[in-house]
């Protein structure tokens, strides 16, 4: 707790708990009560059913193993070496994470054969993109706070390299692999926009089976079942996760020592030569099927889709749309996810709750979210289903977790000294917070920014359940050109893919920049 | 025993060592002394493989090591914050070594049981190691690298920052231990007190080095 924010901080958890009981907990609540009145269980028992359990569970298992395994090189590279575009690199790999799962979706129908579309190894390989980068920077990160001298103590015991890396390396970075891994699987398992635009009718998960029983079946009560089952297996997972997120620090904390040098010798050169552009390939080659994709119209190169997406009203009313929920979600995500964190800390204990209350949506998932909204606010004086701002509420709800835990540990991490001493420099408690904490987290704020931006702008899985005619966003454009015929129709699908891929590379750019040691 | 002759190191253009020669005979315990910066570190960890000299030859037994790999010198270095392995408790630090070389559960058992009670610390062998007081872990760091029964031991300032009772204490220890066992020490420190306790000869790193 911090003494001279106790007062304020009660009124700073006012709106996140509003806002999280009304869209959040009311919802799931809503999910429950009808579930267990309509008595479907039986569902869960149907081989249908049985087999979309099993596909999204073994999907998921593979695709976190063949990811951590692949992550494993590039990590070691990017956390002990210094060589000219690691920075960049790290960047990179790090921009399929924050595509829009629609966008990786078409980009792997174009670049992938048509004999593996709507397959499992389709959605894997897809899988496997997403989370990569992801998995790179959780192990990345934990591998350069591994002192180097506890390797070369090793070494001089008598461990050879490959030694070294299983008795020290490998078991001090067992944790930040099992919390990625958990973090993948979970991803994987939840997985919707992947799933619905390379899986077909013939590959669901229990996402894409939820919406598919909800919005096109009628059948609500067998997705509230699917809902359930799924809340129950993602909370589990998610408890795992904060669990193994929790570092001993006592053994990370010896960290005087850089451990990045330049390369010693030629074989670690072309190690690391190999591995950059082996992965360089790997991330550029489906963005850049797309935007050849949105160019080439039969066997000729035109610019015809381009035209169409800033004429067409349609497509530019669904690129003005996802701006203004952009920009709502930045305002909104930001503005609950800072009181929450700074009623986390500066508060007392009681308000921890709020941690567990924000984490709510990620264990709900997008579409049970989106299911949940719309059988919850369908009855007057709050039937708000034909409301705009239901959607740009739902993707708020998404980033308000991700927004928290980015300006977090800035708050937490602030010496309290600095306020100390503001305050006999003659400081209210106001000045104090606008000249210290807010100067300093001002690049987390920043970067939280960029990041719900990101998240409104890919947003599909509640989007896909609250959208109406005249509030389509750019995703739900893309899916719905794709579902149409005609090539000069799909080529505006990649054209605005190719949008949104380049609005979340300078998403990324903004997120490194003030990532950087000179913003911290 | 432990022979380097003209020994140079360079960092980016600054010169570390300039043609360092050094001789340690067999079973001796020689203290090497020098301001901060001086390149004390950087010798310890020439001789112990983990830095690359620029030119010059180590020479240990007669056999030329001055290429060989860190992991089949035989020298044992212990650091300036020691440097046990977080994951393992006491016993399996100390043990480390010995599993390496394939020596059998049993055996390796007996040799940490022995080392252990050699340096007082019997019963924290099931400890964690981030649990340990400062003078613990300086010993349980130096019972580990002389199990390992290294050819020669180097120690890297293995007293600093300890308060003066402890330090006066470990460095009687340290000293019995060394003589008791016939090691042979490179011991670097900046403190002349220390080094006079425990060394047979003083050296000045900066006498070593032909300018």
């Amino acid at each position: 707790m911090i003494n001279a924010y106790r007062h304020t901080s009660k009124w700073l958890v006012v709106a996140p708990i509003v806002v999280m009981l009304l869209f959040v907990v009311a919802p799931v609540l809503n999910i429950f009560s009808m579930a267990i009145q309509i008595d479907s269980f039986a569902l869960l028992t149907t081989p249908t059913t049985r087999n979309v359990v099993w596909f999204t569970t073994w999907q998921a298992i593979i695709s976190t193993i063949v990811v951590l395994f692949l992550a494993m090189p590039i990590a070691a590279i990017t956390a002990n070496f210094d060589f000219f575009g690691r920075r960049m690199l790290i960047s990179l790999i790090s921009v399929p994470f924050i595509l829009p799962t629609v966008v990786v979706g078409v980009a792997f129908l174009e670049l992938l054969p048509t004999s593996i579309h709507r397959s499992a190894l389709a959605i894997i390989i897809a899988h496997i993109y997403f989370n990569f980068g992801l998995v790179v920077r959780i192990i990345s990160t934990r591998w350069q706070q591994i002192h180097p001298h506890l390797e070369d103590a090793a070494r001089t015991l008598g461990a050879s390299r490959t030694r070294l890396f299983l008795t020290v390396t490998l078991p001090l970075l067992k944790k930040s692999l099992r919390s990625a891994g958990l973090l993948v699987f979970l991803m994987c398992f939840t997985s919707y926009g992947v799933v619905r635009i390379l899986g077909g009718p013939a590959r669901s998960t229990i996402e894409t089976e939820i919406y598919f029983r909800a919005m096109q079946l009628g059948d609500v009560s067998g997705a509230l079942v699917l809902s359930i089952s799924q809340l129950v297996v993602v909370g589990v997972l998610i408890l795992l996760t904060t669990q193994f997120g929790t570092t001993n620090s006592a053994e990370f904390r010896q960290t005087i020592y850089s451990r990045i040098r330049r390369p010693q010798n030629f074989g670690q050169k072309l190690f690391i030569a190999s591995i950059a552009l082996i992965s360089t390939v790997a991330v550029l080659a489906p963005l850049v099927s797309v935007v050849r994709r949105s160019i080439l119209v039969g066997e000729r190169t035109n610019f015809f889709a381009w035209h169409i997406i800033f004429t067409d009203p349609e497509i530019f009313k669904s690129l003005t749309t996802s701006l203004k929920y952009a920009v709502f979600t930045i305002a909104v995500s930001t503005t609950i996810g800072l009181f929450s964190a700074c009623a986390i800390i500066y508060g007392s204990t009681r308000y921890r709750f709020l941690n567990i209350l924000t984490t709510l949506p990620v264990v709900v998932s997008a579409v049970t979210l989106g299911l949940g909204l719309i059988i919850t606010f369908d009855v007057n004086p709050i039937d708000w289903r034909g409301a705009w701002l239901m959607m740009p509420i739902a993707h708020c709800l998404v980033a308000i977790p991700i927004v928290m835990r980015i300006i977090s540990p800035t708050i937490r991490d602030l010496p309290n000294g600095l306020r100390d001493a503001s305050q006999t420099l003659g400081a209210t408690t106001w000045k104090m917070w606008r000249t210290i904490d807010l100067r300093i987290i001002q690049p987390a704020l920043l970067t939280a920014a960029a990041v719900a931006c990101a998240v409104s702008l890919g947003e599909f899985g509640a989007s896909s359940f609250l959208v109406r005619r005249n509030n389509e966003t750019l995703p739900l454009m893309i899916s719905r050109l794709l579902s149409r015929p005609g090539e000069t129709i799909q080529a505006q699908a990649y054209a605005i893919a190719t949008l949104l891929i380049v609005a979340c590379v300078a998403i990324i750019g903004v997120v490194d920049y003030f990532g950087t040691e000179k913003h911290r | 025993m432990l022979d380097c002759r003209n020994l140079v190191v360079t960092y980016e253009s600054t010169p570390v060592l300039q043609n360092l020669s050094i001789y340690i005979g067999a079973g001796e315990i020689v203290a090497l002394t020098g301001p901060s910066g001086s390149g004390k570190t950087t010798l310890l960890r020439c001789i112990a493989g983990l830095e690359v000299v620029d030119s010059g030859t180590i020479h240990l037994s007669g056999e030329e090591i001055t290429a060989k790999p860190a992991h089949l010198r035989r020298i044992g270095l212990v650091f300036q914050d020691n440097q046990l392995f977080p994951h393992l408790n006491v016993a399996e630090n100390i043990a480390y070594s010995l599993k390496i070389q394939g020596i059998k559960q049993k055996l390796v058992d007996e040799k940490v049981a022995e080392v252990l009670e050699l340096v007082g610390l019997t019963h924290l062998s099931q400890r964690e190691v981030i649990k340990l007081s400062g003078g613990e872990a300086k010993r349980i760091a130096v019972a580990r690298a002389l199990v390992a029964q290294p050819k020669v031991l180097l120690l890297d300032e293995p007293l600093s920052g300890l308060d003066p009772e402890l330090h006066t204490r470990l460095l009687q220890d340290l000293g019995n231990l060394l003589r008791s066992r016939g090691t042979t020490t490179l011991h670097v420190t900046h403190d002349q007190d220390e080094a006079k306790a425990i060394a047979d000869r003083i050296l000045d790193i900066n006498e070593l080095m032909q300018h």
